[in-house]
């Protein structure tokens, strides 16, 4: 066989190979992406035959549209206060477990919420912070510290679903810290002890540098996952009380499939918020990898 | 040496007591499923479900006539649940393979374009995934949530099954080609044995976010009948008072059971997974 002749078939090969997934790509992923935005320029509705182009009619309507304004802050709101805790709790507990005994066994304690669904999540924490009957304000009362109706609360409605977040998802960034911190030369920690560096020098000289690339991953993820806050919200204050807690996928749900199922001006919402997870995913990757080459 | 040992010992102890408080809202969950009605509202809260009692669970799997059957919801749950890990192990594994074994024109433009994927939220794809699942038909069907499941966890099987592929030692797949095995053969009697565990890591992986996904079957679903546990349970909720916790929780309670057994059995590779999964960054 020609060498031309054995490629090609190696080529035809690969691409049977390939054929069922990359259909289920394009037409689940691929398609939907770019029919989302053609969509987005028109004036789509359920039932409606056919949908007419409106140009940027959806789009000029957002910019005036006061409850996605509102719903866009909460949601960046959100990001915002929960990734220093999303960030911070899970690398204490990965640190305080790297060395220590029972170490697995508490991992999987930490990592056991992760495996809930929302919903069970929401059902879960509602039930706690209950403000007449549930034990969380019931145990406060107990020690002197004053309660209120967390989640009907709009200075704490937020607060609470980010403290239910990072019970939570705790558990996955945990595993993810500890594996990065495996990854990390122990006789690099030797040296430095013998110059004299332990502890605090060596997390911010050692530690944190070389997890860099580890706190970028739970970072972005973090972010993309949390402009997309839907789950909790919907369990734990259905967006309110007011629209406290009202998010942006909240705000796109309820435009396209429950208010006249206006498909065209969600799907504007759709990109609006792709627009802004892609802005600050770059941006996050300028910061935290602008500093990597030393 | 013996003051670090201490300092140790300390360290322990406080990660255990947080560990155990971190696992209190599962315990008060599992507590109040088993309470009888009048118990769960009692203050001080009780810790001892004492005397117990199932009639939460016969109710939610057996009685309820007001909202979708919880039993139901399982049995679908199950159903899609295993249906996606089904299909994005198989679509992954035949989409990683050549990606990470043969040379053939576009190999790197369909790599980038899967990655690339991993970046864009579901969310975005929402409404015109809908738009799309009712055009064929399939609102309120498993294929209709199996499918759309499937194609939210591919991009990341490829990622994760491409790495593994890549770092096999060749020799054996060179020893079965010489053998006369053709490149089907080679791929599921060579290269799919040696790749159990990071299989069963993406199966994991996908059984999860299939049984926990939320949002796409509440779109995706409008017959009681066909709605996955996430969806019921939030549904369930709004059918009972809020002082009705009972039924509640007996509901969240199963939904949380067959992760669990999962977990028990293969703690292992669901970390194995998740640190795999981290890679990614």
């Amino acid at each position: 066989m020609s060498p031309g002749r054995r490629r090609r078939r190696q080529a035809g090969t690969a691409y049977l190979f390939l054929a069922p997934g990359l259909l289920l790509f394009a037409v689940f992923r691929v398609y939907p992406l770019l029919e989302g935005l053609q969509l987005s320029f028109t004036n789509a509705r359920l039932g409606r035959a056919t949908a007419q182009f409106v140009g940027l009619a959806n789009y000029t309507r957002l910019a005036e549209d006061d409850r996605f304004h509102v719903s866009l802050v909460n949601t960046a709101f959100y990001t915002l206060a929960s990734t220093l805790p999303i960030l911070a709790v899970p690398l204490a507990l990965a640190l305080a477990l790297n060395r220590g005994r029972l170490r697995n066994l508490l991992r999987s304690v930490f990592f056991f919420p992760f495996t809930l669904s929302v919903v069970t999540v929401g059902l879960a924490w509602l039930w706690l912070l209950d403000p007449v009957v549930g034990p969380f304000n019931y145990y406060l009362r107990a020690l002197g510290v004053p309660t209120r109706s967390w989640l009907a609360d709009p200075a704490t409605a937020m607060w609470a679903i980010i403290l239910t977040t990072v019970w939570w998802v705790t558990g996955y960034y945990l595993v993810i810290y500890l594996a990065g911190l495996q990854d990390i030369p122990r006789d690099l920690y030797e040296a430095a002890a013998l110059d004299g560096a332990g502890g605090w020098r060596a997390f911010w000289s050692i530690t944190l540098p070389l997890l860099r690339p580890v706190l970028l991953f739970v970072v972005v993820t973090h972010v993309i996952g949390s402009f997309q806050l839907f789950g909790q919200v919907f369990v734990l204050t259905g967006g309110g009380p007011g629209d406290a807690t009202r998010t942006v996928v909240q705000h796109l749900f309820e435009a396209a499939f429950q208010n006249f199922f206006q498909f065209g001006a969600a799907s504007a919402m759709a990109w609006v918020l792709f627009a802004v997870i892609l802005v600050f995913s770059i941006a996050q990757f300028r910061l935290l990898r602008g500093h990597t080459e030393y | 040496m013996r003051r670090l040992d201490r300092h140790g010992l300390a360290l322990t102890v406080a990660l255990g007591v947080l560990a155990i408080v971190w696992l209190l809202p599962i315990v008060w969950v599992v507590v109040t499923s088993f309470k009888v009605t009048a118990d769960i509202v009692k203050l001080p809260p009780e810790w001892v479900p004492w005397p117990a009692t199932l009639d939460h669970y016969h109710e939610v799997l057996l009685g309820s006539s007001r909202t979708a059957r919880i039993g139901r919801a399982f049995v679908n749950s199950i159903v899609v649940a295993v249906g996606t890990v089904v299909v994005v192990v198989v679509t992954s594994a035949m989409t990683a393979y050549p990606l990470a074994r043969m040379r053939f024109p576009g190999r790197t433009l369909v790599f980038t374009l899967v990655v690339g994927s991993l970046m864009i939220p579901n969310a975005v794809v929402l409404v015109p995934q809908y738009v799309l699942v009712q055009r064929l038909g399939w609102l309120s069907t498993y294929q209709g949530l199996i499918v759309p499941e499937a194609a939210m966890t591919f991009a990341f099987g490829v990622f994760l099954l491409r790495q593994f592929f890549l770092t096999m030692p060749g020799e054996l797949e060179d020893a079965a080609r010489i053998d006369g095995a053709n490149a089907w053969q080679v791929f599921t009697r060579v290269v799919l044995p040696l790749s159990q565990p990071v299989l069963a890591a993406l199966a994991i992986f996908a059984f999860r976010s299939a049984w926990n996904d939320f949002l796409w079957p509440l779109i995706a679903v409008n017959k009681p009948e066909m709605f996955p546990l996430p969806v019921a349970l939030a549904l369930l909720r709004s059918a009972y008072s809020s002082e009705s916790y009972g039924p509640i929780m007996a509901g969240a309670a199963l939904s949380a059971v067959p992760l669990l057994v999962v977990f028990v059995v293969a703690n292992r590779r669901i970390v194995e997974g998740v640190r795999l999964s981290g890679l990614k960054g």
